[in-house]
Order: C-alpha cells, then sequence, then structure tokens
C-alpha cells in the first residue's frame, strides 16, 4: 500500500466536478412530493439541453408511451416524479461518465453505455425477481463506477503491478487497493459523498464488488452487483481487466435468482442499451 | 474492407475484408472460413439457448448460440462455402472469478457450440476460450488468419 496515493487520489475526489446545479435543484424538488409541475417546468426553462434530453427519452421506445410527449409539463404527469428524477439524473451524469477511461483501457463512450447497461439490468432484475421501490437502485447502479473517471490514470501508471497482483487469483478492485491502497468503488462512494447523496447509494457504490463486506446487507447493493457482472460479461464496458471480478454466491441465494431470470435479464438488456446510449446528448 | 460485428450479431464477408467483434466476454466469438472460396464469417452470440426469450430470437437469431450457429452456417453455405473445407474456430467464453455456476454463461455456450459441432460432424481446429480475460478478435478473410488480443498482447489462432 502507498499512503502517499491514497492522498494523491483523495485530492482528485475533491476537485472532481460537483453534479450540476440544475440537477441538484430539481432533484430535491422531485424528492417533495408537494412539489407541483408549473416549479419543475421553471427549473428546467433554462437548461434546453436536459428539456430536450427528457423529452427524447419520455418518447424513447423504452418508455412504450401510448402518444407523444410534447412537454415538460406533460413528461412530469405522465411519468411521475420518479420515473422524472431518473432520467434528470441519467441526463446530468451523462457528461461526467461519456469519456475514455485510461488504466481500464475504456474507449469514449463505453463508461458510459456500461452505467446505462448496469442501470437497464437493473431494472430488469427488480422486474423479474418483483422487488418494490426500485428507484435508488437505479440511481446506485448508474454511478456505480464513477470512481474509474477519477481511478483510471491511477491505474494506468500502476498498471503492471496491479496486473501481477491480479494475475494471483484475486480480483481486480482488490489488486488495485492492494497496490494504490484504494479501489474504484470506494472513489466512487467518497465522490457520492460529497454530492450529499444518501448513505444507502452510497454504500452500494462502495460495496458494488464486495456485498459481504458491507455494514448491513442490502438488496441495492445486491442487484448492483449481480447488474455490473451481467453487464461486464456480455461485452458492455469490459475493459482491460476483463471478468476479473468475484460473483459472490451469497448474493444470489438471498435475491433468490435464478439462472434463467439471469439469462432472461441478458436478453432484454442488450437492446435497451443501444436504443438509450444513442438518445441522450451528453453535453 | 473492415467490418465490425456488434453483441448478437454475425457478418459474412469474402476476400480483403476484415472483420472484427471487441470485448468478447462470456459471449462466443464463432470464425468459419473457407480457405478456397476465400470466404468467412463471424458470429458473437450472447446467450446459449433460445428458450429463455424466444421473442428476441426470432426478432434476431444471433443473440443465442441454438440459432446463431445454424445460420452461419447456412450463410456461408449460401455464399459458396463447402462444409469439408471449413476451418471453424472459437474464442471467448469467459467466467468470472467464484463458483458461482449460474454465472457460467461463458461455459455454457462453449458446451452448446461443442455439442451442436458435434451433431453436425464439425471439428474445431483451435480455440481460446475460458478464463476471466476479455477478448478482441480480428479475422482476416484473405487469409484466414485470427488475430487475437487480450490484456494488450496479441496471439495468432
Amino acid at each position: 500500500m502507498k499512503p502517499n496515493k491514497v492522498n494523491e487520489i483523495m485530492d482528485k475526489v475533491e476537485s472532481f466536478p460537483s453534479i450540476p446545479g440544475v440537477a441538484a435543484k430539481l432533484m430535491a424538488l422531485l424528492d417533495n412530493p408537494d412539489s407541483s409541475a408549473e416549479q419543475i417546468e421553471k427549473a428546467l426553462k433554462y437548461d434546453a439541453g436536459l428539456t430536450a434530453n427528457i423529452l427524447k427519452l419520455s418518447n424513447s421506445a423504452y418508455f412504450c408511451m401510448m402518444s407523444k410527449i410534447g412537454s415538460v409539463k406533460q413528461a412530469v404527469v405522465v411519468l411521475g416524479f420518479k420515473k422524472l428524477k431518473q432520467l434528470v439524473l441519467t441526463s446530468c451524469v451523462g457528461s461526467l461518465l461519456n469519456k475514455q477511461v485510461l488504466g481500464y483501457d475504456l474507449q469514449m463512450g463505453e463508461l458510459w453505455r456500461h452505467s446505462i447497461a448496469v442501470s437497464v439490468a437493473a431494472e430488469a432484475l427488480v422486474a423479474e425477481l418483483e422487488i418494490p421501490d426500485s428507484e435508488d437502485i437505479l440511481t446506485a447502479a448508474l454511478l456505480h463506477d464513477v470512481g474509474k473517471v477519477v481511478m483510471g490514470e491511477f491505474v494506468q501508471k500502476d498498471m503492471e503491478e496491479i496486473w501481477s497482483a491480479a494475475s494471483k487469483g484475486i480480483s481486480f478492485e482488490a489488486a488495485e487497493e492492494m497496490v494504490l491502497g484504494m479501489n474504484h468503488a470506494a472513489i466512487g462512494a467518497s465522490i457520492l459523498k460529497n454530492w450529499s447523496f444518501p448513505k444507502h447509494i452510497v454504500d452500494a457504490v462502495r460495496w458494488h464488488h464486495n456485498p459481504e463486506d458491507a455494514p448491513e446487507h442490502s438488496v441495492i447493493i445486491d442487484i448492483v452487483h449481480v447488474a455490473n457482472i451481467l453487464s461486464l460479461m456480455i461485452g458492455i464496458g469490459l475493459g482491460s481487466e476483463g471478468l476479473n471480478y468475484q460473483l459472490i454466491p451469497s448474493v444470489t441465494e438471498r435475491l433468490g435468482l435464478s439462472t434463467s431470470n439471469l439469462e432472461s435479464v441478458a436478453s432484454r438488456t442488450l437492446q435497451a442499451v443501444n436504443e438509450l446510449s444513442g438518445l441522450i446528448e451528453c453535453g | 474492407m473492415r467490418h465490425v460485428v456488434v453483441v448478437a450479431d454475425m457478418i459474412i464477408g469474402a476476400k480483403n475484408d476484415l472483420v472484427v467483434t471487441h470485448a468478447l466476454g462470456s459471449c462466443l466469438g464463432l470464425m468459419v472460413y473457407d480457405p478456397v472460396a476465400k470466404i468467412g464469417g463471424l458470429l458473437h452470440a450472447m446467450l446459449p439457448l433460445s428458450k429463455i426469450n424466444k421473442q428476441k430470437a426470432k426478432e434476431n437469431p444471433f443473440m443465442f448460440v441454438d440459432t446463431g450457429v445454424p445460420v452461419l452456417f447456412k450463410g456461408i453455405y449460401a455464399a459458396g462455402g463447402q462444409k469439408q473445407r471449413l476451418i471453424v474456430k472459437a474464442a471467448g467464453c469467459g467466467n468470472p472469478l467464484g463458483k458461482n455456476e449460474m454465472f457460467k454463461i461463458g461455459q455454457r455456450n462453449y458446451t452448446l457450440l461443442k455439442k451442436l459441432l458435434w451433431k453436425n460432424g464439425v471439428l474445431l481446429e483451435s480455440e481460446d476460450v475460458g478464463g476471466t480475460n476479455s477478448r478482441t478478435v480480428y479475422f482476416d478473410l484473405s487469409s484466414g488468419t485470427v488475430k487475437i488480443s487480450s490484456c494488450g498482447k496479441e496471439s495468432l489462432l
């Protein structure tokens, strides 16, 4: 472990961009059931890009709306606050995640596609397993790898050492921790903590590779764990570290997941990812 | 010309084509080549059996090994390939770490491929399958050469 590296990484975490002001404002509005459609429309008024993305997403095949949604107000009514919050978040974090990531050797757009894939796979798992209140699961799924954006350059510099550790049979995030003193999940959690995200979402990002090490088990962590590995298996966001991650058997037991659940989710994820990642323009 | 085969897709090409598929994790990459006709095809299939989602299999047979492999061979025959000349190679079919059988989609893809080939009297010439590595395949249809790039290293299959 290199303590000076940890400090260097944490400095980068501190200077990582904050979530855009309009997004923070909208998320707060959408968290409050007393907010009105007018208030939301007003908050969005000056962000043409975000408004365009919300309308495009609302009208995408993915949401299967019967009639065309032409205004933000209509989107609020038809989609509801929870879904709209998800769209706002997806649209706003796109610019942070839609970049090339060194170290993991992810080309431009791949981390973004992976983030969407894990979110789509998580949504399909939630439906398959009939889990209620899934909104926070999707948020955690979308942001689970945000730490890679910071970690990439450090992984790149110490790639050989990390690989030599990983080749001895330990998983990649454990090798990161061994060489750099931290792994990308811990860094992602620090970023979300700085963004004042709720603890259970921060925890899901923190423990997405190691659900057994979390202070308490949670369905959010378990779903993100499975959705992440499944997305990598089908090659979406599969970086230089490959499938060098550990699938924790107790997670599938807790979720009551079956092979057919898993393969069915995989078959539904791909097309939705292609549809959604092409729709969202990242500023 | 360079063609990229995405996940759940297939391309059949001829001389002067380079067919590439990126990031094979648990998916199967299957390369079939006729050295006399100089034609070949590459399938990138995701899951073993189409019965899991018959609707999707109807829309896109290349998502599944059991529906994609026959379409690849039929396409090769239609383009002038002959069964006795075909050189068949496989790549991918990796699995994450851990002993969870459920997540061994790669292993199931490979087992089903072998079964299909055996039933039809076709043998694999070579393979680079299993493990945790991500693999990218470059299939040169002028020579039939299959190059695998994985972890920054290249090798011929």
